[in-house]
Formats: C-alpha cells, sequence, structure tokens
C-alpha cells in the first residue's frame, strides 16, 4: 500500500493540480462510458418544432439547429474524442516505442532508416498528416484513428530512440550481458522500463492534443460522420448560428477545453512528481 | 619464465589464457577530421593461473578495463586469443557462449550503477538464475537468494529494498552476490571499491578475500592501487599504455622496471617512517591516440636512451631474474 | 602565534549541524592533514574558513577562526574577499571543474597576478609563466597558451595550484587535490606542495581521505568523524600510538606494504549521513570498544600537549600498549 502511495502516480494525486485534474478526467470518463444512463436524452432524436432553444430545465444547454440536446450530444460526444484520442495515442506509443527501441538497439542501418523517416515526418504538422491519411482512408471513425496515430508517431519513436541510446550505455546493461541475457531480456527487462517514464508522460500530454486534433478534423466534416456526435463538427454547425444560439458552439468548446486543460494539468503534475523522486534518491 | 605458448605439462594448465590480444577502437573519419586510432590492448599475452588472485595494475589509459571486458568477451577483440579452460572463446556460437559465461563473471567498478534502479535486491540477485534458466519455484528462489545475501554478509532483511536505499559498500555486496549466483570459476573484478570510502573498501577486501579461500575461485583483479594489489594478489601485472611491461611473481619482488619503480615510489605507506622520495618525472604521458614508435614510457622515462625510442622492447625473462618475472625493458634495474 | 588558528568551530545549515566544535592550528612552513571519510565535514569545513558557506545555505553558528590575528567569522565580505584568493587560496577538488572551458588558462593565472597583486598584464604573464615553469609543467610558455580541454587532469591541476599561488598566498587550503588523479601525479603534486612548503614558508591545510597522503606529507594530523575531532596529534604519534579507536582503524584499513593478507580489516557498518548522526559519540555504532555510556554522553575533548581526543575509552597522552 505504501509503494503505491509513494509512487509518482500516489504522489500525483494527492497534489491539488493532480487531484483536482484526475478527478476531473474521472467524471468525463465516466459520462462517456455511461452515456446512456447520463445523458437525459439520446443524441440524435430531432425536435424540429423546439430548433436553437437557450438553455432551460428541460434542456440544461438548450437545443441544436435540429433541436437535438445540445448537453446530450456532448456527453456522447466525449465518448468519440476520448475513444479516438486514447486509442489512437496508445497504437502511437505501442509503434512508435516499438520503432525508436529497436532503432536505438540494433543500430546500423536499420536505425539509419527509421530515423530518416521518423525525422521527415517529424518535420510536418501532425494536422497535415492527418489530413493526407483522411484523405487516402476516407472519412470515418477507424481512419480517423489511424491518421491521428500516424500524426505522432514521430514523437515517441524519437523519444524512446533517444532513451534506448543512453540507456544502452548502463553499466546494469553490460552487466546482463555478462550473465548471458540475449536481446529480448535486455530490451525488455531493462532497457524498455526504465524508458518508458517519458514516454508515457509525453503520451498523456499528446492525448490533449490528440483531441484538438480529432476536434479539428470534425470541423473539417473529416471525422465521425453525422449522425453521431463529435466536438469538433458540433462547432462545425455551431458556428453557422453564433450569434442565434451561442450555446451550440460554447458547449463543445468549453468540452474540449476542460478536457485538454486537466490532461495537461495532471501531465504537469506527475512530470513534477517524477522529478522530485529523482532528486531524493540519495547516493 | 615468461608466459610460454598455450599448452603446457608441467603445471596445470592456466584457468584463463591470451595471446596476443589485441583491441583497436577507431573514430569514423568526419569531414575535416582524421580517422583516429586507439590501440586500447596491444599483444597481451596474459596466463591467469587457478585459484590465485591476478592483479593487473596501471593508471589511466593502460588498458586495463578493456584488458577486463576482452577476457570476457563482453568486447570483441581486434586480433589475438582468448582461452577459457582449453576452449577459445571467439569460437563460441552464441549459446556456447552463453553456458560458458555461468563459470567466468564480473564484478563492476561503480556499485550507483551496475544494478538496474527499478530491480529489488532480490530481483537483482536472482537475475543470473533466470537467464540462465536456473530459477526454480519462488520458495526455493528466495532461498537461494538468501544465502547468497548471507555469503556476502547483506542481512536478508534487505531483500526487497531497492539500490537506491542502500549504501554504496552493500551494493557493491549485491554485485558481489550476482556475481556468485551462478558458481562460477573465475571472477574479474573491475576495480571493485574504487568508488568507495576507505573503511568499506577495507571490508569488501576482506569479503572478497574470504570468499576466494572459501570457494576456491580464481581473481582477475584490477586497480590502479599498487598497495592494494601487493597486498592482495599472489601475481601482478603492470600495464602502460595498453601493453604489458611487467610481471611480477609475487608481491614482494623487486621491481625492475622503470614504470614499476613510479608506480611503487608513488604509493605512499601509512607509515610516516617510511617516505617516499619522489623523483619528479619529466615529460607527459604519450598521447595514446599516437604512440610512438618504440617504448611508450620512454618520453618519462629517467633512463630512456636513442634505443628506448626507436625500438620497442619485448616482454622477456631476462636472465639473471627469479621464475616467473618478466618485463619489457632495454635497461632493466638493478642490471 | 599560528597562521591560522580554529577554535570550537561550529557549522549549521538549515536544522542540521554538521561540525560540532571542531579546533586546530596551522602555522607557516606547515602542513596539517585534515582527514576523514566522506560526509564527515572536511570540505565543509574549507568552506568555512574560505567564508563560502553561504553559496551552501549554512553559516558559522559559534566559534572562532582567526587568520594572521585577524578574526574571519563575521568579517564583513569586502574585507574576506580581499584576503581570498590573496593571502587566503583554495584549490579544489576537482579541476575539470574549476577552470573555465572557454579560457586559456594561461589569462586565467594571470587575472589572479591582476587582481590581487595589481601587477600589469605583462608581468602577470611573466610571473604566471614563471610559476607553471616551477610546478614542472614543459613548455609553459606554450601551455600557457592553451585551452584546459588541450591538458591531462595532471596538468590542469598544476594549472589550479598556479593560480593558488599566482595571489602569494600565505595559506593554501588543499581540499582532495590529488584524488581524481592518476597515482604517478598524484605522488607528484604531493611532492611540489610539499616543496612550496618548505621553500616559501607557506602553511598548507591539506583536505584527505588517504591516511598514506597523510603519512608521506603532513606533520600533524586531525582525524574528523561526523564533525566532531576525533583525535589529533603530531603525525608521528598519530601512526604510532593512535588512541581513538576510529583511528586505530582507519589506519588499519589500509593494507601495509608486507601485510600478511587476510589481515585487512575494514570498519563494521557504514559512514552515517548527516541526518543520521547518533546520540552520544557519533562513532559508537562502529566501535568495536563502545561502553554504555558512550551511547548517551557525548565524550569531552581532553588535551595533553598536542594530543587532542575525544573518547571516552581512552586518556590524553597515555602510551598505547
Amino acid at each position: 500500500m505504501s509503494r503505491w502511495k509513494n509512487s509518482a502516480l500516489g504522489r500525483t494525486v494527492r497534489t491539488w493540480r493532480g487531484g483536482l485534474s484526475l478527478a476531473v478526467l474521472v467524471l468525463i470518463a465516466m459520462a462517456a462510458l455511461f452515456a446512456p444512463w447520463v445523458a437525459p436524452y439520446p443524441y440524435d432524436i430531432q425536435n424540429l418544432s423546439a430548433t436553437n432553444k437557450d438553455p432551460s430545465l428541460a434542456h440544461w444547454l438548450g437545443t441544436d439547429e435540429f433541436g437535438r440536446d445540445v448537453l446530450s450530444r456532448i456527453i456522447y460526444g466525449a465518448r468519440t474524442s476520448l475513444t479516438v484520442a486514447l486509442t489512437a495515442i496508445c497504437g502511437s506509443v505501442t509503434l512508435g516505442m516499438c520503432l525508436g527501441a529497436a532503432a536505438g538497439y540494433f543500430g546500423g542501418l536499420f536505425d539509419r532508416a527509421v530515423t530518416a523517416v521518423v525525422d521527415l515526418t517529424w518535420s510536418f504538422p501532425e494536422v497535415l498528416i492527418a489530413l493526407i491519411f483522411v484523405a487516402i482512408l476516407g472519412a470515418g471513425l477507424y481512419s480517423t484513428i489511424v491518421a491521428i496515430s500516424i500524426a505522432y508517431l514521430a514523437q515517441f519513436a524519437r523519444l524512446t530512440r533517444a532513451q534506448i541510446l543512453t540507456l544502452k550505455s548502463e553499466t546494469y546493461v553490460e552487466a546482463a550481458v555478462n550473465l548471458g541475457s540475449g536481446h529480448g531480456h535486455i530490451l525488455f527487462r531493462h532497457l524498455l522500463p526504465n524508458a518508458i517514464t517519458p514516454v508515457i508522460v509525453a503520451g498523456m500530454l499528446a492525448t490533449g492534443d490528440a483531441i484538438i486534433l480529432e476536434a479539428t478534423l470534425g470541423f473539417f466534416g473529416l471525422g465521425v460522420q453525422p449522425p453521431k456526435p463529435s466536438w469538433g463538427a458540433m462547432m462545425s454547425s455551431g458556428s453557422a448560428q453564433i450569434f442565434l444560439a451561442p450555446w451550440t458552439i460554447l458547449g463543445p468548446g468549453l468540452a474540449i477545453a476542460i478536457a485538454v486543460v486537466c490532461i495537461n494539468l495532471f501531465g504537469d503534475a506527475l512530470i513534477d512528481a517524477l522529478d522530485i523522486r529523482h532528486r531524493v534518491r540519495d547516493h | 619464465m615468461a608466459d610460454a605458448p598455450v599448452s603446457t605439462n608441467s603445471n596445470p594448465p592456466p584457468l584463463v589464457q591470451t595471446r596476443g590480444l589485441t583491441r583497436v577502437f577507431q573514430s569514423r573519419a568526419g569531414l575535416f577530421a582524421k580517422q583516429r586510432r586507439l590501440a586500447a590492448v596491444s599483444d597481451v599475452d596474459l596466463d591467469i593461473p587457478r585459484g590465485r588472485v591476478t592483479g593487473v595494475v596501471g593508471e589511466s589509459g593502460c588498458g586495463k578495463s578493456t584488458l577486463a571486458r576482452l577476457v570476457l568477451r563482453l568486447l570483441d577483440a581486434s586480433s589475438g586469443s582468448v582461452h577459457f579452460d582449453g576452449t577459445d572463446l571467439a569460437s563460441l556460437r552464441p549459446a556456447g557462449l552463453r553456458a560458458l559465461r555461468r563459470r567466468m563473471q564480473m564484478v563492476f567498478q561503480d556499485p550507483y550503477s551496475s544494478i538496474d534502479p527499478r530491480y529489488s535486491v532480490h530481483d537483482a540477485v536472482l537475475e543470473p538464475l533466470r537467464v540462465q534458466g536456473l530459477a526454480l519455484d519462488e520458495a526455493a528462489n528466495r532461498a537461494k537468494v538468501e544465502s547468497l545475501m548471507a555469503m556476502v554478509g547483506l542481512n536478508p532483511v534487505l531483500a526487497n529494498t531497492y539500490p537506491h536505499q542502500l549504501s554504496g559498500g552493500q551494493k557493491q555486496r549485491v554485485g558481489i552476490a550476482r556475481a556468485l549466483a551462478l558458481q562460477p570459476d573465475f571472477l574479474v573484478l573491475d576495480e571493485p571499491t574504487a568508488s568507495l570510502d576507505v573503511s568499506i573498501q577495507a571490508q569488501i577486501i576482506a569479503l572478497l578475500e574470504q570468499l576466494q579461500a572459501d570457494l576456491g575461485l580464481t581473481y582477475l583483479f584490477i586497480s590502479h592501487d599498487l598497495g592494494l594489489v601487493r597486498y592482495f594478489c599472489h601475481r601482478i601485472v603492470v600495464m602502460y599504455l595498453g601493453r604489458v611491461v611487467e610481471i611480477l611473481p609475487d608481491p614482494t619482488a623487486t621491481p625492475r622496471h622503470p614504470y614499476t619503480q613510479a608506480l611503487m615510489q608513488s604509493t605512499f605507506e601509512p607509515d610516516p617512517r617510511r617516505r617516499r622520495t619522489v623523483t619528479l618525472l619529466h615529460g607527459e604521458i604519450a598521447d595514446a591516440f599516437n604512440l610512438p614508435a618504440g617504448c611508450a614510457y620512454a618520453a618519462r622515462c629517467p633512463g630512456a636512451t636513442q634505443r628506448c625510442r626507436s625500438e620497442r622492447p619485448k616482454l622477456i625473462h631476462p636472465d639473471g631474474i627469479e621464475q616467473g618475472h618478466s618485463l619489457a625493458c632495454h635497461h632493466p634495474l638493478g642490471s | 602565534m599560528a597562521l591560522l588558528e580554529v577554535r570550537d568551530l561550529c557549522v549549521t545549515i538549515g536544522s542540521l549541524q554538521p561540525l560540532d566544535r571542531v579546533t586546530f592550528s596551522v602555522d607557516k612552513g606547515s602542513i596539517l592533514g585534515l582527514v576523514g571519510e566522506s560526509g564527515s565535514g572536511k570540505s565543509l569545513t574549507a568552506m568555512a574558513l574560505m567564508g563560502l558557506l553561504p553559496l551552501l545555505g549554512g553559516r558559522v553558528s559559534q566559534g572562532s577562526v582567526r587568520f594572521d590575528g585577524t578574526e574571519l567569522v563575521g568579517l564583513d565580505s569586502e574585507r574576506y574577499r580581499a584576503l581570498r584568493g590573496r593571502r587566503i587560496a583554495l584549490i579544489t577538488q576537482n579541476p575539470m571543474t574549476s577552470l573555465d572551458p572557454i579560457q586559456r588558462v594561461g589569462a586565467q593565472i594571470d587575472q589572479v597576478g591582476i587582481l590581487h597583486r595589481g601587477l600589469t598584464a605583462a608581468d602577470a604573464r611573466a610571473r604566471s609563466i614563471e610559476l607553471l615553469t616551477q610546478l614542472r609543467i614543459p613548455d609553459a610558455a606554450t601551455v600557457h597558451g592553451q585551452y584546459p580541454h588541450q591538458m591531462s587532469g595532471g596538468m590542469k591541476q598544476r594549472v589550479v595550484i598556479a593560480m593558488a599561488l599566482a595571489g602569494d598566498p600565505e595559506l593554501i587550503i588543499a581540499d582532495e587535490p590529488t584524488t581524481a588523479l592518476d597515482v604517478t601525479i598524484q605522488a607528484q603534486i604531493i611532492q611540489i606542495l610539499v616543496d612550496l612548503v618548505r621553500q616559501r614558508g607557506l602553511a598548507l591545510l591539506l583536505i584527505t581521505h588517504d591516511m598514506s597522503v597523510v603519512a608521506q606529507a603532513c606533520d600533524q594530523v586531525l582525524v574528523l568523524y561526523a564533525g566532531r575531532i576525533a583525535e589529533s596529534n603530531t603525525v608521528e604519534a598519530i601512526f604510532a600510538q593512535a588512541l581513538h579507536p576510529y583511528t586505530q582503524a582507519l589506519i588499519a584499513c589500509i593494507p601495509r606494504s608486507g601485510q600478511a593478507s587476510g589481515s585487512l580489516r575494514g570498519i563494521t557498518g557504514i559512514v552515517p549521513s548527516v541526518a543520521s548522526y547518533a546520540g552520544g559519540c557519533r562513532y559508537h555504532p562502529r566501535c568495536s570498544l563502545a561502553q554504555a555510556r558512550c551511547q548517551t554522553e557525548v565524550p569531552a575533548t581532553q588535551v595533553h600537549n598536542t594530543h587532542r581526543i575525544a573518547c571516552h575509552v581512552a586518556t590524553a597522552g597515555a602510551a598505547h600498549g
């Protein structure tokens, strides 16, 4: 129990920044998970006689241009945003770590090839890469996930590769070779576990970016297709009636902002917690 | 007698033999930089007798750490050979090398970085067994780890602690326990006490002595501290800039090589009645990347002649000197 | 009167007291060896003498430091700065970090002469080259124009010594000046320092963890453990008849020429960190002669001629065995 409390995660949760942001994120995640029970209305019920209504007791955030409940659509939209962002980043981190670790560990021609490709993608903005892949694969949920995944690949590959290169020369790696360890043992039991921490943190912060990227794609109608709600698409259609029914754009906009800010705050708190740990180590 | 060619019949053969062992490091030629070539170890013939402690002493740049790694094949030689109990290490495939590693282990210099910070003491001591496929069920493993910890003087209660919670001396004991886990015949000790306080250093040396006597181990003890080497080792090899310059058959043998003499002079006694006279040397250590022709020590040697600067002396056993004592010098001291 | 007299020096950093009542003196033309393992407070002593404790967030809480009659504790920073580098020089442990990597070494030595001796640039340069030659650096004029990265560790340390000497100091504090160096270079540097003291009548406070260096070079010895004096005496007396268990054990940790194998004994236990000093005598957890009172009573310092010792078990001035 005390190992948990003393771990970086435990200490992060106990700060205001870390604990509060995590609580909000958990709230959002729960709402998204239990959307059918939490949302007051289904996301696609239209009511053309009650379009663009102001917030009221019946509709806490009003209705949109089709009379659909904005709040419910935001809650269901959380599903889209979180699913896409988390899946994409998980895939990106996994693939990026594999490529980066292999490049850093084995070196040689493979390393140079991977580095060249990674550096090439690194020089393009993520939005552009995502757009390219959506253009190739067509719009929709799965292509959005793939596109975002590839957009962030370079970051994790580079980070992992740099970590592996540094850790490769640690004495305990030499000690493992001395014992007769094979490449697999060294990579999975020594190098990756020690390399993973900064990558996890980077992944966490990238999740915030991914939510924004998904919203951006959605804004241009390239993400999840209607009637499935997406915060970006909601903002896009809401922009048409920004003065008539500001809640249709402010609602999803605030949702994005809160989610991303909380992710970043939590990530920051985590970095601090990890840093203290390293400083406190006695030598 | 100079270290003889590979097979001898008179004594039990040495556990480890190297012949012409050489390792060169080369930097890549850059756009504006020439390729640089560093001969870290050159042409080393070494016999390491069974059940004895062989010391390798020298200062920075002498190649002793590289030699340690070549002997265990943690580094591949550029040329020359290493034979462990008759087997040529270079001829082994990965599987064979892996099996042989059970018999030869290393204790590393820096206890702070030689243990994975994420591994508990238990995990670290068990790792050799896991890697070699010798780990058993949890209870047996725990018992094995505890017995190894007891062997090196570690309280078994520390089994679940992590490196950052241990002192330097305790970490080094963990390193020794790891080295012993596979029951090796041969241990290479690469400056195992260099980063420890004097009082802890003496503890660890006492432990190593006791283990050597109890388990009949063969040690290759690498150090820059001649006083420690003379205390601990049966046989002393002196290296300078990658080459062996003298081999002393026992710690009391009188050094004949000017460099060994300089090392002796520089090793102070803990006794004010036996102060050394330090002759101030001229010149600096030769640049390892640009070794001069001839004897590498000539630049600093007070007795250097023209011959020394042009002709590199070979490691031989000169007449009139006791058995087992070899040196590489044109003008040995006392001759 | 001794050039440097330190009496009951206590240093605090935050809530910790790493140094407790340290007392010693250094005469002109003599070398005092301050010996201790890591965490004993020896570097802190050097910092305290140089007035550099504020850099560590520490201060002298008690005691006196008299240099040539002037009290240094509480001295205003103007006057302290006038002393530092000029009359008292510090040679630090790691020459790699005490030299500015982007300045030529000669310029760094010259600066001391210009600043503290009011020399002209040309005079300072000539003096620096002369110093480097005295320190047995071959081709001193060329070396004067080199950068630190072009030199070996031994050369760099001699440059640092030259910087210390350039102000023409009366007292040199050398904090582990040879720890990072090769053995043969270490011997050279120690010999150079000893020659300087004898020839110029300097006072040298040599801080080290190595008792054999002390035996080779020092006239007086002070053994520090966990921030307190364990024992101090002349070098002959300390080695011939050390009475404090720690001193005896420390000497026994170093193998002597011809010592039988299997006879080397360390000291059980670990060197304590400042936060975990034991109550009573700070050495008692590791002491083979510890009695009940050692755990609770801080041993008083007994003084007898040149001998100072703080131990319940041993008596000052008593003959050994």
